[in-house]
């Protein structure tokens, strides 16, 4: 995987050689509109307004977050769809797109993929009081009485099922998973209504550094630098390292060459102080490698692999 | 304790510019509240990006003057046109618009001003007073207790609209169902969605209520034969008596603490406060065949609630950093954009900036009070314009406001469908507060119920014996045997008397 400097160097210099300075001008030449289908104020909504601060700067041209709420992200798509093809309209995705996708409410070849931007991890959270010490406790408890553990997750059927249901399937531990609003999954963990929970660091955070949770493994590739005695599942050998991520995509007949300057512009922007001061503050720095319109695309078909293969297992498809 | 109030008062007259951010984040409130489609969350959306220039102290005095403002403002339209502004204020229509159509629309808006200010104030006490324990009280409540609070709110379906208990029922059984459209909540399977994509997440309450209220009741006064004997003459802008106000004050001792206490429990707030006061208002009164017909204390309660519920929402915020409500979430986000970590140790080691939110939010209430009174008079004056011209502008304010929300095309639609249907209701004489309770409550306890059989693995008995649970259930249930028997005996004395004569 090329690196975030590599990345941005790289696609810096092709669009100097391969474009020529005017075209840079005449595109874009007035306001970006990016369409998401979460609520104003929200982590995807903060997503976008973070990437348009640097991007005014550098474009010229102000980038706007659109929200389109509720009937499970389809009017948000509906409307992507329904928008002239120009280069003036975005949408931001993430894994929900995936799985509308594998449940055949969307297709994601609607989707020019143009930028990958964030890359959350999630993991199994335990309150303070928790019997379990470890993971590997955990895990011991759940295959002696399969079932009997309960994880708060936020939504039915969604990206934390889905990655519960990878666990289940991976570690042969299985755990009943619990949906409820992300506010509620807490307080339910906290007050012990449910053994532990499925959450990313960034929000979870506070709770951990004032020892009211207990972090028992992390779902990433690597070691969070801030939480250096959490095992990874992957370390364990068990294959889950699915996140939430945050990216941009373009209509699928899109023009290539507005892709190319869009992603210049996009990959500065996000390479710029003020993004990454965002990133940080909401500790999703760790492993948010941007990605390119190709290697988004085959990050995007290896999540639609693993997404089938989960959510069939899981009875929600056939 | 008293050197980080000490510490909050140096901050706030060392930037005197501190006050003039209150009162501009109430304004901005009021507005947001009372313009349907532009709620509270938007308002304190809108407003984050502006946070940036201030200190987080100040962004924060600034994002919750908003909060407090909004949860008031939806209450205007709601009285005035049977418009709720917002969903909190949506029970406030129930009794606000029948008052105000009596031609006493500045008492209306005086009472729900002040019993807004009133909650507001109880619940910003409780926020600096018992934050931490309240927290922690709050961790008490699981799904059982959830489905237990909201299974209270729904048996005071049957005291509510005086006439036909069945009527009353069928409403709420209605409400109930229509909440059952879109993705189950706990298996995610589409229901009554009739392959509808659109309908994935259900049907979408504020659509909903501005439909059933306000679309209702233009198309029933464009029914109505006699446009003039229609028209609201006598508008009164007086405000209500002292002595008028201090005769809800049983209500509004109630509410309130039943505002905080539910504020304070993450996912349910405002609105869901607003219903069950309501309901418990219905309850206790000796006179519960009144509520709808523009009773003060079906304007008092709501309202003391839903202003209480935003203390009650910080609390979980600022003990916890888990967001007690919707508008609390979008707060939590702007926290963050500031650097600063919301959790346990917020408290702690940002005690200058969560005590001098406390004194803003009590000076936000105050300042609404004092701006509030002024403005309920000139707003009442409305009222006055022939509706012939008033009617179709709240159509237009509608359609455009519902539109707003969410920029979403489909809640328009939703929203006619269930104009349509609340006109049907009115029409038929089925109570709309049975109608609304089940559609508010219906989903909580749903939820909940299916939440905690998970848990206790299909156990009813492990679900319901739990202390709050056990309590709030057994209530409910008496409540039901109580009403069904007074109704029996009304019944009995009804016809022995048919009888004798």
């Amino acid at each position: 995987m090329l690196s975030l400097k590599t990345t941005t160097a790289a696609f810096v210099a092709a669009s100097v050689l391969a474009a020529p300075a005017a075209v840079a001008q005449d595109y874009p030449t007035r306001t970006v509109e990016v369409i998401h289908s979460y609520g104003p104020g929200g982590g995807t909504d903060r997503f976008v307004r973070a990437v348009a601060v640097p991007f005014e700067e550098i474009a010229g041209q102000s980038m706007v977050p659109i929200s389109i709420q509720g009937g499970g992200g389809m009017p948000a798509f509906a409307n992507f769809q329904q928008r002239r093809v120009d280069g003036y309209t975005l949408m931001a995705i993430s894994p929900d797109q995936i799985i509308a996708h594998v449940l055949g409410r969307i297709d994601m070849a609607a989707f020019q993929p143009l930028a990958r931007v964030q890359y959350d991890q999630g993991m199994i959270v335990v309150p303070a009081d928790s019997p379990f010490q470890t993971i590997q406790e955990f895990i011991d408890h759940a295959r002696e009485n399969p079932g009997d553990l309960t994880v708060g997750i936020t939504g039915a059927a969604g990206f934390d099922d889905t990655v519960m249901g990878l666990w289940n399937i991976e570690t042969g531990a299985e755990v009943t998973t619990v949906p409820f609003g992300s506010s509620e999954m807490v307080s339910n963990t906290l007050g012990g209504q449910v053994d532990a929970m499925h959450e990313e660091y960034g929000p979870a955070r506070g709770l951990i550094e004032s020892g009211d949770m207990r972090p028992l493994v992390v779902f990433s590739d690597e070691r969070l630098p801030v939480l250096p005695d959490v095992p990874t599942a992957l370390e364990l050998g068990y294959d889950v390292t699915l996140g939430r991520w945050r990216a941009f995509a373009m209509p699928a007949d899109a023009d290539p060459e507005q892709v190319e300057t869009l992603f210049g512009l996009i990959s500065e922007a996000v390479a710029s102080d003020s993004y990454q001061e965002v990133q940080e503050q909401a500790a999703l720095q760790f492993r948010s490698v941007l990605l390119g319109p190709d290697e988004f695309q085959e990050f995007i078909d290896n999540e639609i692999a693993v997404y089938t293969q989960v959510l069939t297992a899981l009875g929600l498809t056939d | 304790m008293l050197e980080a109030y000490g510490s909050a008062l140096v901050y706030l007259f060392s930037n005197p510019s501190s006050f003039l951010l209150i009162i501009f984040s109430v304004v901005w409130g009021i507005a947001f509240g009372s313009v349907p489609g532009l709620t509270g969350i938007v308002g304190v959306a809108l407003l984050i990006p502006f946070t940036f220039v201030f200190d987080p102290t100040a962004g924060l005095l600034l994002l919750s003057g908003v909060y407090v403002g909004s949860t008031f403002g939806g209450s205007i339209s709601a009285i005035l046109f049977n418009t709720p502004g917002s969903p909190e204020a949506a029970c406030t229509a129930l009794d606000g618009y029948p008052m105000a159509k009596k031609g006493q629309a500045g008492k209306a808006l005086g009472i729900a001003l002040a019993s807004s200010a009133i909650g507001g104030i109880f619940g910003t006490i409780v926020l600096m007073l018992l934050a931490p324990p309240m927290a922690q009280f709050a961790l008490n409540f699981g799904p059982p207790e959830y489905f237990a609070l909201a299974v209270l709110g729904i048996t005071a379906i049957s005291a509510i609209g005086g006439g036909s208990v069945l009527k009353g029922l069928v409403a709420g059984l209605l409400g109930l169902g229509i909440a059952t459209v879109g993705l189950d909540p706990i298996t995610g399977t589409e229901r009554y969605t009739f392959g509808n994509l659109s309908l994935l997440t259900g049907i979408s309450f504020v659509p909903a209520i501005i439909g059933t209220f306000a679309l209702a009741e233009v198309l029933q006064r464009a029914g109505e034969k006699t446009s003039t004997a229609d028209v609201i003459t006598d508008v009164s802008t007086k405000l209500p008596s002292m002595k008028e106000f201090l005769a809800t004050r049983i209500t509004l001792i109630r509410s309130s603490t039943i505002g905080a206490v539910i504020g304070a429990l993450p996912g349910v707030g405002a609105t869901t406060a607003a219903f069950i006061s309501y309901s418990e208002a219905v309850r206790w009164s000796k006179r519960p065949q009144d509520f709808g017909t523009g009773v003060a204390e079906g304007i008092a309660a709501p309202e003391s609630a839903n202003n209480s519920a935003v203390g009650g929402s910080m609390i979980p915020l600022l003990a916890l950093g888990i967001p007690g409500s919707a508008t609390t979430a979008v707060m939590l986000g702007g926290l963050t954009i500031h650097g600063i970590i919301p959790g346990p140790l917020l408290m702690e080691t940002n005690t200058q900036l969560v005590y001098t939110v406390f004194i803003g939010m009590f000076i936000a209430n105050i300042l609404m009070l004092i701006f509030g009174i002024r403005m309920a008079r000139y707003f009442a004056l409305i009222l006055k314009a022939p509706y012939a011209l008033v009617g179709p502008a709240i159509v237009v304010l509608c359609m455009t406001g519902v539109y707003a929300l969410n920029s979403n095309i489909v809640d328009v639609g939703v929203m006619l469908a269930m104009g349509a249907f609340g006109f049907l209701l009115r029409k038929l004489q089925y109570p709309i507060a049975s109608f609304v309770i089940g559609l508010v409550l219906g989903p909580i306890a749903e939820r909940s119920l299916r939440q905690g059989l998970v848990i206790a693995d299909y156990n009813y008995w492990e679900f319901a014996a739990r202390p709050i649970t056990a309590i709030l259930l057994l209530g409910s249930l008496a409540s039901l045997i109580y009403g069904f028997y007074g109704q029996w005996k009304r019944y009995r004395q009804v016809s022995q008397a048919a009888v004798q004569s």
